[in-house]
């Protein structure tokens, strides 16, 4: 036999790689960020306040630098969302402001019980969209449009109105899922987004009288899962072939 | 939050939507509902209010006010009857800690009967999953999930001299009231002392604490079947605060929850007018006294400005200035006037209501998201590429599995490392990795033992991924290899070094490896930073071409039970073709019924001699349901060697 034949890639970067194509094709290219944050990033600019009930609502896997001498400035945390990122890039183009659409995949972290559904650790895909006028009829038109090329035609969405600190209005995007094979379809949780909240955008130094924005994120793995029939998210992480040998 | 269906009619004359529809509306316009059940003839709705709004929606009358604003449905004006009062001596109270307690209410009533509730709470708190105590906790409670305020009672005789509202003296101690707790399924009553700090703010007397002000009550005044006189306080506690020492004594609850959201200081009079009536129900001969209220500072009124083109700007949606209006008022909210805009006074506890971008939140959830048309965002001018880092990562990924490699996932979490995570969920949890070395090796062991079932004599894996050593997150690659059958002149090591060398060619650069073996296993991990950052530039993702996997791959689980491989080899005529063979193996497979063990089957060996092919299969059993027996296996190979004689074929 062929001692050559070709590896195979995880599921989760097939997924990510299908994403960024299609994301792509409307123009968001790809960033990435830090998995090992500051508060700052993970919640202070996100306009998730200190010792606010918000805080609870990602459990946080707090980290303890290696050196207590070594007094950091500021509490470190495995990010929790890919969202940190979104003020990372705006800091990053503060002194030259300009419109930009981006999409941030990467690893993130919960603090919770692991079971079938929930693990420690997985994936997000994050997306901002820079501009002087940002709508959130913008937002459900690239969303419809990544739904649409991603499960097929089919694919429909419904906003329903929610809260994350640092979006106004926030929603949580519902898609129809058609199944994917047994049974009928049915709607189910994807995403939160909506647009950007002035706090963030002034957190990250850019004036939010100018510039607006809509940002978008949610879990890759239940992408993965939901597609392909996995039954057991923590599967993905032993690095067992059995699983990764099937893609 | 738990919600009554009965409780929430209270607040409207006209009949409510049944149950399921109510639910629905409250799901899609205003908070999720997590759940509806059916309790008794009631209905609870199991409510995820929202930290923004938790100001005010933490209680029935906040949900009544919801399902106002977006269903439309009018709210029944709520008449409370006023209690007789100078009937008895007031409290004196005196606040100390005036950053942490912006209004502390008392009331002193005597001649109370401390009995049962109504049926009425006594059903309505069986809905929201409420413990009954007795007739004057019940009241307190009763309030604190009908309009969102906690309350507590003292028993007055145990009080001594005035109530002081200060902080905590250091290693000052509380005996807290008895808290249920399940103990092998069985439901006990558990006393508890804490010892607080003097970040805690406390309710005391002359003898010392009396509370944890916001979170709970001591053992020391407690109402029990002899109260004959009573204390009712209705506070404003600072909200960080309360979460502060609720988190630290693991104490939250009820009435933390709602201080920690921020309730306004205007509430706790409404909230002692509205317990006094209740309690004067169950006690008709109790004597009232004054209300003491040292108020230290109300809530200011806010204006935020509005205007409908604002509105439609932001949601990209046709809204008129008549709809904006309608919104405004359907929040509770007074308009100020207008100049071009629309001056909005939001209610005093409606802090969520702060920018104009709160009421485009308001005019879409209430009018609606179904209404939004999508549009797709422009095309901008500049077309931007991948961040380096990610195109790096992708073009090696597409490099190593042209060689062979398979990409692994490993965990992040590990035993031990330079960077430990506080309160660890599992041990071997608790710190981020500083190598991806360990679980690599460990996979390879993993992936050794399905050697057969992945049809394969060499594992080769990777990943590229963060690690944590003490100077911080870097990006390494790793690389490993398991060589199980051993071949002339070759080592994992060998392997490894030239798909090294492959990756230095196609890359165009150096790689800094460490190698590290183990048994027949040898892991490679290199800096990535290193490798992104020694080439000039990204590229787009077209030229990275990626292969999208098809979206109809069903996944197989595999079994965790151990598998059996069988291998079997015949000579055939040279006319025969492989597929010939492999259909007389399956015949007999599906004959005996068998085909759903068979995992893997391969064509592993070919060659031909004396005019006669021989071909060898490999044929690996397994079951999802059991671990299967040498002797069944044995079974069905000798069938398949007897069905190949038969054909006159040569079993070797």
């Amino acid at each position: 036999m062929n001692p050559q034949t070709r590896g195979h890639l995880h599921p989760i970067t097939s997924v990510i790689r299908e994403i960024a194509t299609i994301f792509d094709k409307i123009g968001f290219s790809v960033v990435e960020g830090p998995e090992l944050e500051t508060e700052f990033y993970n919640f202070d600019a996100l306009n998730v306040p200190r010792d606010h009930p918000a805080r609870d609502m990602q459990d946080t896997f707090w980290v303890k630098p290696p050196k207590e001498s070594l007094e950091q400035k500021e509490r470190l945390v495995l990010r929790t969302h890919t969202s940190p990122v979104q003020v990372r890039y705006m800091q990053s183009i503060k002194s030259d402001p300009k419109a930009s659409k981006i999409i941030i995949p990467g690893k993130v972290y919960r603090n919770e019980a692991t079971d079938a559904t929930h693990e420690a650790q997985f994936f997000q895909i994050e997306g901002l969209y820079l501009n002087e006028k940002v709508s959130m009829a913008e937002l459900k038109g690239t969303l419809e449009y990544f739904f649409k090329e991603f499960l097929g035609p089919e694919a429909k969405i419904r906003f329903r109105a929610s809260f994350f600190g640092f979006v106004e209005p926030g929603v949580e995007v519902d898609v129809w899922w058609k199944g994917n094979g047994e049974g009928g379809g049915k709607w189910l949780e994807m995403f939160g987004a909506g647009l950007v909240h002035p706090h963030v955008i002034e957190s990250a130094g850019l004036d939010p009288k100018r510039w607006q924005g809509f940002a978008f994120g949610g879990g890759i793995d239940r992408l993965v899962l939901l597609r392909y029939g996995i039954n057991d998210i923590r599967h993905l992480y032993t690095g067992d072939l059995r699983l990764v040998s099937q893609f | 939050m738990k919600v009554s269906y009965t409780w929430l009619q209270t607040y409207f004359e006209k009949q409510l939507p049944p149950p399921g529809e109510l639910g629905e509306l409250i799901n899609s316009h205003v908070f999720e509902v997590e759940s509806l059940e059916k309790v008794g003839t009631d209905t609870c709705l199991d409510i995820k209010v929202m930290p923004d709004k938790a100001h005010y929606a933490l209680c029935h009358k906040g949900i009544a006010r919801e399902i106002r604003a977006v269903s439309g449905i009018v709210l029944k004006e709520q008449k409370i009857k006023a209690v007789p009062k100078d009937q008895t001596s007031p409290v004196e109270v005196k606040i100390e800690a005036k950053e942490l307690c912006n209004r502390y209410m008392a009331r002193r009533i005597d001649n109370v009967t401390i009995g049962q509730s109504s049926d009425l709470i006594k059903e309505r708190f069986a809905t929201v999953g409420a413990r009954v105590i007795n007739s004057v906790v019940d009241a307190t409670n009763y309030i604190m999930f009908d309009i969102g305020q906690p309350l507590h009672a003292f028993d007055a005789d145990l009080v001594k001299g005035a109530i002081v509202v200060r902080k905590a003296n250091k290693g000052e101690k509380v005996e807290l009231l008895p808290e249920t707790q399940t103990i092998d399924g069985k439901i006990v009553m558990k006393e508890r002392v804490v010892e607080l700090t003097p970040n805690d703010l406390v309710i005391a007397d002359d003898a010392g604490v009396l509370a944890i002000a916001g979170i709970k009550g001591g053992k020391r005044a407690e109402i029990s079947s002899k109260t004959k006189n009573i204390i009712i306080e209705s506070a404003n506690f600072h909200p960080v605060s309360v979460r502060r020492t609720a988190n630290r004594l693991n104490l939250r609850n009820e009435s933390s929850r709602r201080f920690e959201n921020e309730i306004i200081p205007e509430l706790a009079g409404d909230a002692m007018s509205a317990v006094s009536s209740l309690i004067l129900e169950s006690s008709p001969g109790a004597l009232f006294g004054q209300i003491t209220d040292e108020f230290v500072k109300p809530t200011p009124k806010r204006t935020v400005t509005v205007s409908a083109p604002f509105v439609m700007g932001k949601l990209g949606m046709a809204v008129n200035e008549r709809e904006v209006k309608e919104v405004i008022d359907a929040t509770g909210s007074e308009i100020a006037g207008r100049d071009g805009e629309i001056i909005v006074i939001p209610p005093l506890d409606r802090l969520d209501l702060r920018i104009p971008e709160d009421f485009v939140d308001e005019v879409a959830r209430i009018k609606g998201y179904d209404r939004m048309t999508s549009v797709l965002p422009p095309v901008l001018d500049r077309i931007q590429l991948p961040v380096k880092s990610f195109y790096v990562s992708e073009k090696t990924k597409n490099i190593l599995c042209g060689a062979g490699y398979s990409e692994v996932l490993l965990y992040s979490l590990v035993e031990k490392g330079a960077y430990n995570i506080e309160y660890p969920l599992a041990s071997d949890k608790s710190a981020l990795r500083e190598s991806i070395v360990p679980k690599m090796l460990e996979s390879l062991k993993l992936n050794a033992v399905s050697l057969d079932l992945l049809g394969s004599d060499t594992i080769k894996i990777f990943e590229i991924g963060k690690v944590f050593p003490e100077s911080g997150e870097k990006t390494v690659l790793t690389l490993g290899v398991n060589l199980l059958r051993k071949k002339k002149g070759v080592t994992a090591e060998s392997v490894l070094g030239e798909a090294i060398v492959m990756l230095e060619q196609n890359l165009g650069l150096k790689l800094i490896t460490n190698i590290v073996k183990a048994g027949t296993s040898a892991v490679a991990e290199c800096d990535f930073d290193g490798v992104v950052g020694g080439l000039s530039s990204s590229g787009s993702l077209q030229s990275l071409d990626f292969a999208i996997l098809p979206r109809d791959i069903k996944y197989k689980p595999f079994s965790l039970y151990p598998f059996i491989t069988r291998d079997v080899a015949v000579f055939v005529p040279k006319a025969i073709k492989p597929e010939a063979v492999w259909q007389a193996i399956e015949k007999t497979l599906l004959e005996k019924n068998v085909m759903d063990l068979v995992a893997r089957h391969s064509l592993f060996d070919v060659f031909e001699k004396d005019g006669k092919t021989s071909f060898a299969y490999r044929l690996v059993f397994q079951s999802m349901e059991r671990t299967l027996k040498d002797e069944e296996i044995g079974g069905i190979m000798t069938t398949i060697y007897e069905q190949m004689k038969q054909k006159g074929w040569e079993v070797r």
